[in-house]
């Protein structure tokens, strides 16, 4: 293993640790969808909450 | 200090809330729009009391007696969360409708202050209001504003008394209509409610000078006499359709893509450039072909994603789309919905979750069901890349591919509905549908680029996040075999990848695509529908999909379906089997939270798989027999799994209903 190899490994970790990383947070917040604008507002529904406005 | 937005709907409250907080929620040119509360801090800019204030925005509503679970939202709030002030957004060019509530908001004893919204649109037709006069009937502030302006809208001052009002503990004082006793029956609440009505035109006719009557015929209703025939409706909504897609996929949006996507290849060469041959060959090909070669197959197509959006948030905000609505009423009646059920399929091109949220505005609930089932129909903006690819390769980026599945869509819309409707024996009468039609006007190009802005932000953290996962994990699973040891060149039908798709690319070979690489995307496309075309490139090892000019040197499409293994007649029955079969798991999961039952999720996600497999079945089935004179590969197999999946839906068309069910409806009765 060369000195780029090693290299490349760091890179590639960091590229999907950051994904992960994000993927994760966004599931913590309780987003479904990583990225979209709505995500926050669209996706804090569940049953229970609509038979409570209902 | 807490201050609730509240009014009718489509009077300007999320567009206020989007000025005032600096936010940018999804706002839009008909009623019905925001269906959840959300908060934000007021600007500091506008904010001059030195104390933060919070802004809540509210759905709309007609009074505090809720029809409509999103309506709920509102009025729970306000008597439960005891905001410090209520500023009561009200459309000023429609006075009489707006007040009922504000009537109701006063009387809670909350400090309100009222929003003349929309006062340009007022201004524009002569129409005066007394503000002082009626700031006075009312016994509160009166603001005039124009929330879709930047300056100059009033909201400065709006917040200025709110503060005010909210800091100095002030208790509301009603307009004393319906005296100190509350109705009791219904009788009572409906002479109370003419109470109301009574106080609101008295104090309308007090304070609005009105130039043109509302029974005068304006251009709006001529131009509605048009666009929203019986007749002419349906040929309008498909020309404009087919605009919109031509604009977005054949000619500005293409055109962009080439200068985009020569950034992505300058990155690419950049980076192989830098690895030289010096790396570890499995590294470079999962950071190159995997890696950027996979999002920026997908990234690529993003350029045509944002016209495309871009000419929709046009559309939606001159009030065209709420016409189609109305245009399409009559043939959703026809199978049990309404044209409500259009808002939410509508709001699903962008992204079928909250399409499917906005379900909740419908009150019946089989039509709230069917209307969640059916909005994943819509070609949504995760689909438009696959459109996009499919239209491209296949068919010379012809504007008419992207438009006839958004048309057919909303054929299968109507044929699936009238299923539905057999299958849940429906036979009650269809519902009306009153829809408050927005004025037209000149749509706001600002609006439109935030709206395209937000939009393509969003895609990009999806492609950099879910769909970069994806992509490295498929490059990894299709390098090595179950011995973890790295396939050879060219063998990539050994990989681990290949075994787990190959039996589901069985299933799909009577569709014309039984290639594992076809077989591998149509399931990552269920984690988000951008992955099928990720995973084509990563599987196909092509890292450029727009830049058709490789193929076109070596003899065009039909080049392009050899390197593909498919037809083109292949690659439209896998582009609809793509676009009607079930939707991505987040959009499944907002299925199953508006359905509120477990029948009819399972059954909606059978119904649609089933709907994808039978359309694309005949799609490859009858086009390759038009085009080559026999059928297509499999026929025999794919038929019997089209027959027994038909079978079973006629049977539970015109089963009986159950011995239990006329019982109950007997007992009911």
């Amino acid at each position: 293993m060369n000195i780029t190899d090693i290299i490349v490994i760091v890179v590639i970790a960091l590229i999907i640790g950051l994904a992960l990383n994000k993927l994760i947070k966004d599931k913590k917040l309780g987003k479904k969808c990583s990225g979209c604008p709505y995500a926050g507002a669209c996706t804090t529904c569940s049953s229970d909450n609509i038979e409570n406005i209902r | 200090m807490k201050v609730a937005l509240t009014g009718n709907p489509n009077s300007g409250k999320t567009t206020l809330f989007n000025t005032i907080t600096g936010k940018i929620e999804h706002v839009g040119n008909w009623p019905g729009v925001t269906v959840e509360k959300k908060e934000g801090k007021i600007k500091k800019e506008l904010n001059r009391s030195g104390e933060d204030i919070v802004a809540v925005d509210l759905p709309g509503a007609y009074s505090m007696s809720p029809y409509t679970s999103e309506e709920s939202v509102t009025s729970e709030f306000i008597l439960t969360e005891n905001p410090d002030v209520i500023i009561n957004i009200v459309d000023s060019t429609n006075l009489a409708r707006s007040m009922f509530l504000t009537t109701q908001l006063l009387e809670l004893g909350i400090p309100v202050v009222v929003a003349l919204n929309k006062s340009d649109m007022n201004d524009k037709k002569e129409t005066k209001i007394d503000v002082d006069r009626l700031s006075e009937k009312l016994n509160c502030p009166v603001v005039k504003t124009v929330a879709t302006k930047s300056s100059g809208n009033g909201l400065e001052q709006l917040i200025s008394e709110a503060a005010k009002l909210g800091s100095s503990k002030h208790k509301q004082q009603g307009p004393r209509i319906l005296g100190a006793s509350k109705p009791q029956n219904k009788d009572e609440f409906e002479a109370a409610d003419k109470r109301r009505y009574d106080f609101v035109n008295k104090v309308k006719n007090e304070v609005e000078i009105r130039k043109i009557s509302s029974e005068m015929q304006t251009r709006q209703d001529a131009v509605d006499r048009i666009v929203a025939n019986k007749w002419l409706g349906i040929p309008i909504f498909v020309a404009v359709i087919w605009l919109v897609f031509s604009i977005s996929q054949a000619w500005l949006g293409p055109w962009l893509a080439d200068a985009f996507v020569g950034l992505i290849d300058a990155f690419y060469g950049l980076v192989e450039g830098l690895l030289g041959g010096s790396a570890n060959p499995f590294l470079s090909s999962l950071l190159l072909d995997g890696i950027i070669g996979g999002v920026g197959a997908v990234v690529g197509f993003l350029p045509l994603i944002m016209v495309l959006f871009f000419c929709l948030a046009l559309l939606e905000d001159c009030g065209y789309m709420a016409r189609v609505a109305m245009v399409m009423d009559r043939f959703f009646k026809k199978i049990g919905l309404s044209g409500k059920s259009i808002i939410p399929m509508i709001i699903s091109t962008g992204c079928a979750i909250p399409g499917i949220m906005a379900t909740r505005t419908i009150k019946d609930e089989r039509q709230r069901r069917t209307t969640a089932m059916l909005s994943p129909f819509m070609p949504c903006g995760a689909k438009l890349p696959i459109i996009a690819l499919f239209a491209g390769l296949f068919f010379g980026d012809k504007g008419w591919v992207g438009a006839s599945m958004y048309l057919l869509a909303i054929v299968v819309i109507i044929f699936s509905g009238l299923i539905i409707k057999k299958i849940t024996k429906d036979d009650s009468s269809s519902s009306y549908f009153i829809m408050e039609l927005p004025e037209y006007r000149w749509p706001s190009i600002k609006r439109a680029t935030i709206s395209m802005l937000s939009r393509a932000k969003a895609f990009i953290i999806k492609a950099g996040t879910i769909i970069l996962v994806c992509n490295a994990i498929v490059h990894i699973l299709q390098t090595f075999n179950w011995q973890l040891q790295a396939v050879a060149e060219n063998a990539a039908d050994t990989s681990i990848l290949a075994s787990i798709a190959s039996p589901v690319a069985i299933i799909l070979a009577p569709l014309g695509f039984g290639l594992w690489q076809f077989a591998a995307s149509a399931v990552t496309g269920f984690i988000a529908k951008e992955n099928v075309v990720g995973t084509l490139a990563v599987t196909f090892a092509v890292t450029n999909f727009i830049d058709v000019e490789e193929y076109a040197l070596v003899g065009g499409a039909g080049e392009v379906s050899v390197t593909f293994g498919i037809t083109a007649v292949a690659a439209l029955s896998y582009l609809v089997f793509n676009l009607f079969t079930p939707p991505c798991f987040a959009a499944i999961g907002a299925m199953n939270a508006e359905m509120e039952s477990p029948k009819w999720l399972w059954g909606g996600i059978a119904f649609q798989f089933g709907m994808g497999y039978t359309l694309a079945f005949i799609v490859y089935q009858v086009g390759t027999l038009v085009t080559t004179g026999s059928l297509g590969t499999g026929f025999m197999g794919g038929l019997i799994a089209v027959s027994i999946m038909v079978s079973i839906v006629v049977y539970l068309m015109y089963k009986k209903p159950s011995e239990v069910v006329v019982k109950n409806l007997s007992e009911a009765v």
